[in-house]
């Protein structure tokens, strides 16, 4: 439906009532015979029903700035730790002056890389239409993917190949290989989908896949091609790349 | 457990005390973060969710219909679970940790329904406040009852001017809002009802 300035003028006397009964009863008549501009008129009144309540407007737009000035305050903090932290590391260089230093700092590293995996990793779930259809044996398989019985799950899926074929039946085996420490299996698994539907959520478990590795040079690369995707992980792929490039 | 403290924060909120709200935000975030990002969540929908709960809350208040059984933290936090549960369910993104907050939030079924039914409202708000300061001006007026003559005798414009704008405006908020995806799940899920 095209919208224009007076289908706009018509609704809001509409809605409004400063229409002649008449011309309110025929136009109720065009929308009971139209679905396009009786949702539209929906949305308008919905529109002025919501955004007529100032208090509520005001005190969300309070928020806002509230948060905005939080994380303002969040990056000063940063910014003013950045020089001590990096202090800290080269005195400890300078102090060990040795291999001793460089392994304490790159397990540092590992180390931060391994809490941004900790936050940023959360199993794939269950998808819904997975969980009525199919065999007992999908069927068990989705119901220890679901409780969090890994080794069940790589047990059953490596024992039926032609299953694992099936996503998202792969992403789960490729799951469970993460949470089963077979990381170098989770990133075969994860390479093999070559479903359209599933690509970027396989992509984005396979740069946890080498996040976990602390193969960060990957990870980033991965990270570029999800935003570029910009799908459901765009977000998530540039705060993580965010962290990564900040450590 | 609805305690003294709990009854000053409460009318702090209501008022819009900054110092009391930035001191609930700071204090409470964490868990509310910790909880989303474990459950397929990111930055933004922490964002989103916490501030939605706050809205709902400072509602609840307003309308005086607010009944704390347990503490105002544990109320919160199962106002913000129990928003975070519904998006994930229209996004098909099923598995939930319950382990991450550790208090155990009982929300009343009524209140859940109530905060399902304003999930729409959010979206309305949000995008509103994404306008331009010339387009919330016009339309702020316009929501309030006034005409075309009165909004252009406010902020100056010509009659004419003002009824474009007016129309400009209100068609990007619509198509902004239409081109949310928490409003195109909404919209599914009321025609599928």
């Amino acid at each position: 439906m095209e919208r224009t300035p007076a289908l706009f003028e018509k609704i809001e006397d509409y809605l409004a009532g400063s229409l002649s009964k008449e011309e309110a009863i025929a136009f109720e008549e065009e929308m009971a015979l139209n679905a396009s501009l009786s949702e539209e008129v929906e949305k308008h009144r919905m529109m002025h029903e919501v955004l007529m309540d100032r208090d509520t407007l005001d005190f969300k737009n309070k928020l806002k700035q509230i948060s905005k000035q939080i994380k303002e305050e969040d990056k000063l903090m940063v910014k003013k730790k950045t020089p001590v932290f990096f202090f800290k590391i080269a005195a400890s260089i300078v102090c060990l002056l040795g291999a001793g230093s460089v392994l304490w700092y790159s397990m540092n590293t590992e180390k931060q890389t391994q809490d941004l995996y900790g936050a940023y990793y959360a199993p794939f779930p269950v998808e819904d239409n997975t969980r009525g259809e199919s065999s007992d044996e999908v069927q068990g398989i989705i119901s220890h993917y679901t409780k969090g019985i890994y080794d069940s799950v790589v047990f059953a899926l490596e024992k039926y190949p032609s299953l694992r074929k099936q996503e998202p039946l792969s992403l789960y085996l490729g799951n469970s290989y993460l949470n089963t420490n077979q990381e170098e299996k989770a990133i075969l698994e994860f390479k093999s989908v070559d479903n359209k539907k599933y690509h970027e959520v396989a992509q984005w478990y396979l740069s946890l896949a080498y996040l976990k590795l602390n193969k960060t040079t990957k990870v980033e690369e991965l990270l570029i091609e999800i935003i570029g995707y910009d799908g459901t992980y765009k977000n998530r792929a540039t705060e993580l790349l965010k962290m990564l490039e900040e450590q | 457990m609805n305690t003294i403290e709990d009854q000053k924060i409460l009318k702090g909120i209501a008022e819009g005390d900054e110092v009391v709200i930035t001191t609930f935000y700071k204090k409470n975030m964490p868990y509310i973060r910790r909880y989303i990002v474990k459950n397929s969540g990111a930055e933004v929908d922490v964002e989103d969710v916490f501030q939605d709960a706050l809205v709902f809350l400072y509602q609840k208040i307003k309308e005086g219909s607010i009944e704390l059984h347990s503490s105002l933290s544990t109320y919160f936090y199962g106002v913000c679970k129990n928003i975070w549960r519904n998006r994930l369910r229209k996004n098909m993104k099923m598995v939930v940790t319950e382990d991450v907050l550790d208090e155990t939030e009982v929300i009343d079924p009524e209140v859940i329904r109530e905060i399902t039914k304003k999930e729409q409202e959010h979206v309305y708000r949000k995008h509103f406040l994404n306008l331009t300061d010339t387009c919330k001006q016009v339309l702020n007026l316009l929501f309030q009852g006034n005409s075309m003559k009165e909004i252009a005798d406010q902020t100056g414009y010509s009659e004419g001017y003002t009824r474009k704008k007016k129309f400009e405006c209100k068609q990007h908020l619509l198509e902004m809002i239409e081109k949310d995806p928490m409003y195109r799940e909404l919209k599914e899920t009321i025609e599928k009802k």
